[in-house]
């Protein structure tokens, strides 16, 4: 029998708000362990915890992206559990009113994955193991989180990684949160059960907790995906449980099973009545929204025929998309502005994170400058690739490097004498074309390219080339 | 009686806390007398809701809700004063083998 993976997934994202969900303090990550700290979020008793307006704004916000329903009347509800990592011996969270419910995540290939609901509710602490002790740090404590949390609607790893991708790249876009995995401010528990395939039961689930690298979740579901099915395939029964995946072995073991699952006991919150939030709220975030990451590749693709490869490395970074529009707007070629952005600009920037920040010292209208020069004929591709190139550089402006003769070209007397010398000094490239072997004449390409520099128009030798022969 | 022994001795292991059977017993009496008095606030409650937020009626309107501004967090030997520490740490005893 074949079997198939169903997963869906709950994704935990830190908000980028300047201060904790309930008080005052910071959310900065790091600093000195406890200096992020007040009486609200170290659980003192008689302190009370008071909603952060922009919680709700970012909430909202990322609810509209992911094309939810907002509830405007919600609130929160206490989540009891005893573990250090919590003061008060509860998180405060969402239960049976989440802020936002029923949306759904567009994959690049169209499939749609659908969204449960977005909650609300306030990070823990983090715990150091050593020795005899537990040491903790409550500066993570009360940092705003969303939890997103998806149909099981998954069925490969490959759709995990894009469904990951797309929620990171939106909700960066959106600007609610940072996304940043390996800070923690964006990971993922995965749900993972197998069925038969072509069967629309849901077989027994495991949970694979606190995900924070995409290679990661492709290889814990992979290995759990394999394990149950052979599990099965024995004649043995999935056992509900949570696990943790070993990054070193790329196995999963088991945290706990159904018999210890957790009984939280939700109530709702005595502390913050009801949250009212009016429909102009709503609006306001709506008519806020950006292009998004999907609708953007897409837009590039058809309307401004950039290849689908090259819009999607474009829209991948906020900040690139913007800086390409720029280009774009200033009079640049959409096509060769997003070659050069992606061929010369990228291979500068060698990390995901610079890219993000780009933050490179070539205007949009230089370089909109250098692409209408380019499209013009009148510097040819080369020349202004090694021209960017330089001024990514140095921070020189455009002149510094192209200077009035390499615009020229070579003039036709001059490239009639270089054509004529390529003819003489290749023979057997000439021979060989004329045999009919027609990249033979890329010798000859090379010979004009380096007897001028580069700066021939390769298009007007090709001809030239091609008369003498 | 509103409460069983096994509720009890759930909650128990839920606190992370033992009690002997003797102990349990006693606890399920003193739960029963708090529930039983609990209830007598549902005798008093007036119409038909049994939501508990409908009842008390409170709510709070976004324009409240506090803005993000930034406030002085309390030094850290203040936060930790009331506990076991350790370099600027709070500690209890290892909770993970």
């Amino acid at each position: 029998m074949k079997y198939e993976l169903v997963s869906g997934f709950e994704t935990h994202v830190e908000l980028a708000t300047s201060t904790k969900i309930f008080c005052g303090c910071t959310t900065a990550f790091g600093g000195a362990p406890n200096t992020h700290c007040c009486p609200v979020c170290t659980g003192q008793p008689g302190a009370l915890p008071v909603l952060n307006k922009k919680v709700v704004d970012f909430a909202v916000r990322a609810g509209l992206a992911l094309h939810c329903k907002i509830n405007t009347v919600t609130h929160l509800d206490r989540k009891n559990y005893c573990y250090p990592d919590l003061p008060k011996a509860y998180q405060i969270s969402q239960y049976d009113k989440p802020l936002c419910e029923g949306g759904y995540v567009e994959l690049p290939g169209g499939k749609k994955i659908g969204i449960t609901r977005i909650h609300i509710e306030e990070d823990a602490g983090k715990l150091v193991h050593e020795r005899g002790f537990t040491f903790i740090d409550y500066n993570r404590g009360g940092v705003p989180l969303i939890e997103i949390v998806s149909e099981p609607d998954i069925s490969s790893p490959t759709e995990a990684r894009e469904y990951v991708e797309q929620l990171r790249q939106i909700m960066r876009y959106i600007g609610v949160s940072d996304c940043k995995m390996q800070e923690g401010s964006m990971r993922c528990d995965v749900n993972v059960s197998v069925r038969p395939e072509g069967s629309t039961a849901l077989g027994t689930r495991t949970e694979i907790k606190n995900m924070n690298s995409l290679n990661f979740i492709e290889r814990a579901m992979e290995y759990e995906f394999a394990r149950q099915v052979d599990v099965l395939k024995d004649g043995g029964e999935i056992e509900q449980a949570t696990l943790r995946f070993d990054e070193k072995t790329g196995e999963t073991y088991v945290m706990r099973t159904k018999e210890d699952a957790q009984d939280y006991r939700y109530f709702p919150e005595p502390d913050i009545f009801d949250i009212i939030i009016p429909d102009e709220v709503v609006a306001r975030e709506k008519e806020a929204l950006p292009e998004l990451p999907l609708e953007k590749t897409t837009r590039y693709i058809n309307v401004l025929g950039i290849s689908p490869s090259v819009a999607a490395l474009i829209t991948k970074h906020r900040k690139v998309a913007d800086y390409f529009e720029k280009a774009v707007k200033a009079g640049a070629a959409a096509s060769r502005a997003a070659n050069f952005i992606v061929g010369v600009v990228y291979s500068t920037l060698s990390t995901e994170e610079e890219k993000d920040e780009l933050s490179i010292k070539v205007s949009p209208e230089e370089l909109a400058e250098l692409v209408r020069l380019t499209e013009s004929g009148a510097v040819n591709v080369t020349v202004a690739q090694s021209a960017l190139s330089k001024m990514l550089a140095s921070g020189l402006p455009l002149s510094e490097y192209i200077a009035a003769e390499d615009m020229k070209g070579v003039d036709d007397g001059e490239l009639e004498r270089i054509c004529a010398e390529a003819v003489k000094n290749n023979p057997r490239a000439v021979a060989d074309f004329k045999a009919g072997k027609e990249k033979a004449i890329s010798a000859l390409y090379g010979y004009v390219k380096r007897a001028t520099q580069g700066k021939a128009d390769i298009k007007k030798a090709d001809a030239v080339i091609k008369r003498l022969i | 009686m509103a409460i069983s022994t096994d509720e009890i001795k759930a909650l128990a292991r839920l606190a992370k806390l033992e009690f002997d059977d003797e102990r349990c017993e006693t606890f399920k009496e003193e739960f029963n007398e708090i529930i039983e008095f609990a209830g007598k606030i549902n005798g008093a409650i007036v119409g038909n809701s049994s939501d508990i937020r409908e009842i008390v009626g409170e709510e709070t309107q976004y324009a409240e809700l506090r803005e993000d501004e930034e406030r002085e967090s309390l030094p850290p030997e203040k936060i930790t004063s009331g506990a076991e520490a350790q370099n600027g740490y709070f500690t209890v005893r290892r909770v993970v083998k």
